[in-house]
């Protein structure tokens, strides 16, 4: 019975082991190494004078232990970087939108349709520099679960009222000209292998032709790149020209208008004047700033931001508690010897700096290491096709994470260093 | 081989009853199992109250078509004649007077005020006629009275009333240039419906510029379940380009969109609990140091390593138990029953209760005794591997 769970045990172990390599096998090296060319005593000799020597000898006496507290902060950060990514890159399309451009949409709800006569009157109010009209064209390639988010817009104007969309100025040129032309971006052009020149078929969940057909035929003349690392590129855009007079519903509509002003301090005076000169019009409609308007769209499937917020703070609570405690044991097994320390003559203020240091060194090891693992992660979902924007850990998300450490690691030390602040040595000594 | 179970159950109660010793560690390793379990329940709860409002919507008995490839009411379309054609068809139920029960219904979206965010949001308003509330289970007027046929009058589901703003009785509401007055408030028994507002078909026909047109129509089966006489009327008649489907199917797979989120909260809660594991393991360890003594003591009288190895473990299942339960009962209490609404495949709000099923509830405590499994068996194994003579040394 014994032998067999010896050998249960032994299997279960090196499993375990070769499970979490990637985790302890760089460290391992890096020590073996570091043994090997002498650099462990040179900085043994080198930290000695300072304290930092016994900080680390104090943090390697139980390796187990410190793998598992680092791990847990480990675990910890590679969530907060990988979703506060998410998250960012979810707010982008609210933090990018341009201050200078408005959105008007008919008043009952932007699905409903706008009259194309409205374009030019609105061209005509004065402070707006740009107009182009858009329709939803609810486009799919060739299974509608593939969906595509296919907009029919005004292709003379588009690329200047959405300057972030990049392409040559002979891609435009080429664009302007063919009427079943189309751009698209680039995320949704590698999901689905597009190239220029390709002709593809994308059909309608709305529309069809004359003949009853519901797939159209368009040439890729661009695949445009955003201005930004973080635009959005998984949109196609086509001619509405082209869409209007091939598609069967009849009727001159459009679905909404993006405006772009000549300067942001005269959107007031815009909003109030387009929607002014369509009040009381069996089309009424509602300018809103482009910020809003995607604020406002977001929201719509929820509070995204409080649920992502919520696991960053539950996975930070845990870490809290088990990396807190893990310190409280640590420094209450050497109540003993830090007696013997201030018996010594080490100054109270040391010893609390020692330990303050000890969690703070846990935190950032751990912690950088989340952050390091975290960029692999969003690296690794960037590489693989898909509908999402693109992930980027920016500067603030990385200043506010080492924030995050050097909290994480003040709390979880001030306790026991306070305690081993004021710890008496008679008490101390007699406890042992 | 009694005396070996006798001597793991003494050791197992031995064990747990000199918990209170290691207090901190043990609430430690609890919290975290907790917090794991609590946040992956809260997000198998949002999904199973999405996927029931869903499916407690669609009915066997009732055929719904649409215009082929559309796959949600908003983006069909059909004409009168359509409508007409297709209610020839065999297998649908009649009245007694020999017409068919159907539907013909439109679906277009309006804006409301969500209480939540005080932001826009898209609510879908049908138009219907008095035939189409006998094709629905469950509608009960709650509040107020139905609306009169080609009047400005609407009626709002339950589900809308506890989301959005302005929707009470007797409300004057503005849809672009038209106003409508609130007349009544519906029930149907929590189903995706209670997210809309219900108008007379016609005059949303008018006043939505619709002509004769309508969206959808929805048809009483004569055989529960059996949509055969339509597909085949459809796969006939070249002037049919529509998509026939029982109405529970139809939802069934509008549910499915939300599929990603359960991955989503599975993977967070399989990190988590890596986070928790090491806690779990940390705890373990700690317990079985301080317990040196003790077990060598145990083995030094006769004790086998076995009800060491066995008494070091139930005491992790027990704190992961503990940590799985607390859990379940602090997501239940916050997320059992609590309202939201989100995007629906159709582009609108779906108002939906959170749910906190015994099977949900299950799959917690599963995931919270993996981690009391795992965190114990290699502390376990030091125990029960523990050398006598050194432990007595170590002890003093």
């Amino acid at each position: 019975m014994s032998k067999f769970f010896s050998f249960l045990g032994k299997i279960y172990r090196y499993l375990w082991l070769t499970i979490t390599s990637p985790i302890w096998l760089p460290f391992w090296c890096i020590g073996w190494v570091s043994d090997k060319i002498g650099l462990s005593n040179w900085i043994a000799d080198a930290t000695m004078g300072s304290g930092a020597y016994l900080i680390y000898k104090n943090l390697t006496r139980k390796p187990l232990r410190l793998f598992l507290t680092v791990f847990a902060t480990f675990i910890a950060f590679l969530i907060y970087g990988t979703i506060t990514a998410f998250q960012v890159a979810l707010d982008s399309g609210v933090e990018l939108s341009a201050d200078d451009r408005l959105v008007t949409v008919n008043k009952i709800n932007f699905t409903q349709p706008l009259p194309i006569s409205y374009v030019n009157k609105v061209k005509a109010v004065e402070g707006v520099s740009g107009v182009v009209h858009m329709n939803w064209f609810g486009g799919y390639y060739q299974d509608p679960r593939q969906q595509v988010l296919t907009f029919a817009v005004d292709q003379e104007a588009m690329l200047d009222v959405y300057n972030e969309i990049i392409v040559t100025d002979e891609e435009a040129a080429n664009w302007k000209k063919n009427r079943q032309g189309i751009i698209v971006g680039k995320s949704i052009a590698d999901t689905h292998g597009w190239k220029v020149g390709d002709r593809i078929p994308l059909s309608s969940n709305i529309f069809s032709q004359s003949d009853g057909n519901s797939t159209w035929e368009f040439d890729v003349e661009a695949v445009y790149t955003g201005a930004d690392a973080q635009t959005d590129t998984n949109g196609v855009y086509i001619h509405y020209k082209y869409f209007n007079e091939t598609q069967s519903f009849g009727g001159d509509y459009i679905g909404w208008m993006g405006v772009r002003t000549a300067d942001a301090s005269l959107n007031e005076q815009v909003i109030k004047a387009i929607d002014n000169m369509f009040v009381n019009s069996p089309f009424e409609t509602e300018t809103v700033p482009e910020k809003a308007f995607n604020k406002a769209f977001i929201e719509q499937i929820g509070d995204i931001g409080l649920i992502l917020g919520s696991v960053v703070a539950a996975a930070f609570f845990i870490i809290l508690v088990i990396v807190g405690n893990s310190m409280v044991l640590s420094v209450r097994e050497r109540t003993g010897e830090i007696g013997v320390m201030k018996t010594l003559g080490f100054k109270s203020m040391r010893i609390f700096r020692m330990v303050l240091g000890e969690s703070l060194l846990v935190a950032l090891i751990g912690g950088g290491l989340g952050i390091l693992a975290s960029y692999g992660v969003t690296g690794m979902i960037n590489s693989v096709p898909n509908p999402l924007p693109t992930l980027v850990l920016n500067s603030d998300v990385i200043t506010t994470a080492f924030t995050y450490v050097a909290v994480l690691g003040l709390t979880t030390g001030i306790i026991p260093a306070i305690s081993a602040l004021r710890l008496n040595i008679i008490t101390a000594l007699s406890r042992t | 081989m009694t005396g070996i179970f006798s001597q793991i159950w003494a050791v197992i109660i031995m064990n747990i009853r000199s918990l209170p010793r290691r207090l901190w560690m043990s609430l430690a390793a609890i919290f975290a199992i907790s917090v794991v379990v609590a946040v992956l329940l809260s997000f198998l709860s949002m999904v199973k109250g999405f996927q029931q409002t869903l499916e407690g919507t669609g009915s066997e008995d009732v055929a719904i078509v649409t215009r082929s490839g559309s796959r949600s009411e908003l983006n069909s379309s059909m004409s009168r004649d359509t409508v007409n054609i297709i209610t020839t068809a065999p297998g649908i139920a009649k009245n007694a007077d020999g017409t068919p029960i159907y539907s013909a219904e439109l679906y277009v979206i309006v804006d409301g005020i969500k209480r939540s965010s005080q932001t826009e949001a898209n609510l879908p308003m049908r138009g219907i006629s008095l035939d189409g509330f006998a094709l629905r289970d469950q509608v009960s007027i709650v509040e107020g009275r139905v609306f009169v046929p080609g009047t400005n009058e609407i009626i709002v589901g339950a589900g809308v009333l506890r989301e959005f703003e302005g929707f009470e009785l007797g409300k004057q509401i503005k849809f672009g240039k038209t106003s409508w007055t609130v007349v009544g408030v519906f029930s149907t028994g929590g189903s995706a419906f209670e997210s809309e507002l219900w108008a007379d078909a016609r005059t949303i026909q008018s006043q939505f510029q619709r002509g004769s047109s309508f969206q959808t129509v929805r048809i009483r089966l004569s055989e529960t379940g059996n949509v055969d006489g339509m597909l085949k009327m459809v796969e006939d008649d070249p002037r049919l380009i529509l998509d026939v489907e029982t109405e529970a199917g139809f939802f069934a797979e509008q549910g499915e969109a939300l599929n990603t989120i359960i991955t989503f909260g599975w993977i967070i809660s399989i990190v988590m609990s890596l986070g928790a594991l090491a806690g779990a393991l940390n705890t373990m360890y700690t317990s079985v140091s301080s317990r040196a003594a003790e077990i060598a003591t145990l083995r030094a009288i006769g004790f086998s390593n076995i009800s060491a190895f066995f008494g070091t473990l139930a005491e992790s299942i027990v704190l992961s138990l503990l940590g799985g339960v607390l859990g379940a009962l602090v997501s239940y209490s916050f997320m059992d029953g609590l309202s939201a609404s989100t995007m629906g495949s159709n582009f609108t709000q779906v108002v939906f209760t959170f749910e906190l099923s015994p099977e949900l509830f299950q799959n917690g405590i599963m995931l919270a005794l993996l981690i009391g499994v795992i965190g114990g068996f290699f502390p376990a194994w030091r125990a029960a591997r523990l050398p006598v003579a050194i432990a007595f040394q170590r002890g003093n």
